[in-house]
């Protein structure tokens, strides 16, 4: 059977990521260069897992919790415990998962503002729990510094390192991989059929017998399980930990990666992150203004291209085919930084 | 099939259903007719397991299913078309029919009732990559009825089908009802504001007004009723 115009599509998409994020060190190896893709690859991981979330109509506040958590258990094991990263790793993950699972069934009772709010709330339990409360683990308000870095691998008789910043990016890079191929392959499956109808009606789903609790929870612990994961490569390649690195303001990033690069599709994100961190990066002068610069980004987006960026091109092509070019423009001002 | 004892419905202070008793025998169709507000939809949405009851007892097929969770009752058997033709407006025709098939994975089987409910409305066959956001109203009501029936249901419970539709499309409709319950041996429970079609389509009625039954009985006999008459035919 020939592959679908939608698994082609997934295909595509996944092709360009992988040749993407693995060829960036043949271009370049300027420190500075690979330091911002390391994060982007980063920050790809957690908004591409936002999204799943978000993709069943919930707009997590607390995902970067979950990410702390991860890198607070992995930090803790290896350092408290002597554990290779190769188990806290995981371990980090499992972590965020099993606590989301208590998490997300609480706020998953509610929906909208107050799934909001009450996902908000724990966030900043969490981090209040970080930076105030067992001092003698977590650091309190200095934080925990001299993480060590990834241990050294053997795989098929050959020893790999993670000391430099291309071994540290390849790394970082292994991981998007996997997550990005669990994420696409259920959004091209059942799983993802299923969260579209849960977003666009979810008492409608469930007249079709769908359980949506049961979808939303499972969406919510497989995200915070990605969510770990990324908290704990954080934590080995920065090898400093502060309550602030799981605060607001990161979460807030997060979220407008998230949507301004379009919910709607697993590649959203992916557009949005790229395109907004080296935005960022153009704009460090004005790094006071940042956050106001973003906001009004999101505003304009939300006005302009509700389905987020990574719709720009199927709208600019229909409008040419109309001949609206005027609007074009006007629409493509609004969103490129 | 379908038993409701004394079913109660309240929203907060307000009491949509009072005490509402009403039975679906295997294969039959009936209706339940009366003005907006009356508490038919709350009705429906207590029996799919929507909105829980706040007293009386629902019983499918023997099971007392009082209580439970909408996705365990539909997995019994009982399928809910919500009113207004509620689709999934950014999926395909093909995509909102195997949504209705969620509860019996993929198949063979699948795939038969997939040709089936598709032979039974051809305009859906003809627009299957369409995206059901841009269909008639007409047509969305087609897809609502077969997304439905997808699930191969022994009860169908159908809240407003007419809704908004012109008089030929609803006698289509009514035709579509009647040739499924014959077809398949599939009991229906209808609600309608359009009484005309209502009580042409149904072996039995019951009419409702603010939260209670008021009338009942065959649906040949009420079609004379001086009240049923006055009140929904237009005298």
């Amino acid at each position: 059977m020939p592959p679908s115009p939608a698994l082609r599509r997934a295909l595509i998409g996944y092709g360009l990521l992988a040749a993407g994020s693995l060829g960036l060190p043949l271009v370049t190896r300027d420190s500075y260069h690979v330091d911002v893709a390391t994060t982007i690859l980063m920050n790809l991981v957690l908004t591409m897992s936002l999204r799943l979330e978000i993709s069943t109509g919930q707009l997590n506040m607390a995902h970067i919790s979950f990410m702390g958590i991860g890198a607070y258990a992995s930090t803790i094991l290896m350092m408290r415990g002597g554990y290779s990263f190769w188990i806290t790793l995981w371990v980090a993950g499992v972590m965020a998962a099993v606590w989301a699972v208590p998490i997300g069934g609480l706020a998953l009772r509610v929906s909208g503002p107050y799934y909001f709010l009450i996902t908000f709330a724990f966030s900043e339990v969490v981090r209040l729990i970080f930076n105030n409360f067992f001092a003698e683990w977590f650091g309190g308000p200095s934080g925990l510094v001299q993480i060590p870095k990834p241990d050294p691998l053997r795989l098929a008789g050959v020893q790999l390192t993670f000391v430099g910043k291309v071994e540290l990016y390849y790394l970082m890079c292994a991981l998007l991989l996997l997550a990005a191929a669990v994420l696409v392959r259920l959004d091209y499956s059942r799983f993802g059929l299923v969260g579209n109808a849960i977003r666009q009606g979810d008492v409608l789903a469930e007249t079709l017998g769908v359980w949506v609790f049961r979808y939303k929870l499972t969406a919510f612990v497989l995200g915070s399980f990605m969510a770990g994961i990324a908290g704990a490569f954080f934590a080995h390649s920065h090898q400093v930990l502060h309550s602030s690195d799981f605060s607001l303001e990161p979460m807030v990033l997060l979220v407008v990666f998230t949507v301004i690069g379009g919910t709607g599709s697993v590649w959203g994100p992916v557009v949005g992150t790229v395109v907004l961190t080296i935005a960022s990066e153009f704009m460090r002068e004005f790094h006071y203004y940042e956050i106001l610069v973003y906001g009004a980004v999101l505003i304009l987006t939300m006005l302009l291209l509700p389905e987020g960026l990574i719709s720009l091109p199927g709208k600019l092509g229909r409008l040419v085919r109309r001949g609206g070019g005027g609007e074009a423009e006007a629409m493509g001002a609004g969103v490129a930084p | 099939m379908l038993e409701v004892t004394d079913l109660r419905v309240r929203y907060g202070n307000v009491v949509a259903v009072a005490g509402v008793s009403l039975s679906v025998a295997d294969g039959e169709i009936v209706a339940v007719i009366g003005p907006n507000g009356a508490g038919k939809t709350s009705t429906l949405r207590a029996i799919s397991g929507l909105v829980r009851p706040s007293a009386g007892r629902i019983s499918f097929n023997g099971t007392d299913i009082t209580g439970w969770k909408a996705h365990r009752i539909v997995a019994m058997g009982l399928s809910h078309a919500p009113e207004g033709r509620r689709l999934f407006p950014q999926m395909t025709v093909l995509e909102n029919l195997k949504m209705g098939a969620y509860l019996r994975g993929n198949g063979a089987a699948l795939e038969r009732t997939l040709q089936e409910v598709v032979a039974r409305f051809p305009r859906l066959a003809e627009r299957r990559r369409q995206r059901a956001g841009t269909l008639s109203g007409g047509e969305q009501q087609m897809l609502a009825i077969g997304r439905a029936l997808m699930a191969e249901p022994r009860m169908l419970i159908l809240d407003e089908p007419s809704f908004g539709l012109a008089p030929m499309v609803v006698t289509e409709i009514g035709r579509v009802i009647q040739a499924i319950n014959r077809a398949r041996k599939v009991a229906v429970l209808l609600v309608e504001q359009n009484a005309r079609m209502a009580l042409s389509i149904s072996a039995r009625t019951y009419v409702m007004e603010t939260g209670t039954i008021v009338l009942e009985g065959p649906s040949a006999s009420l079609r004379e009723s001086p009240h049923v008459k006055a009140a929904y035919l237009g005298g």
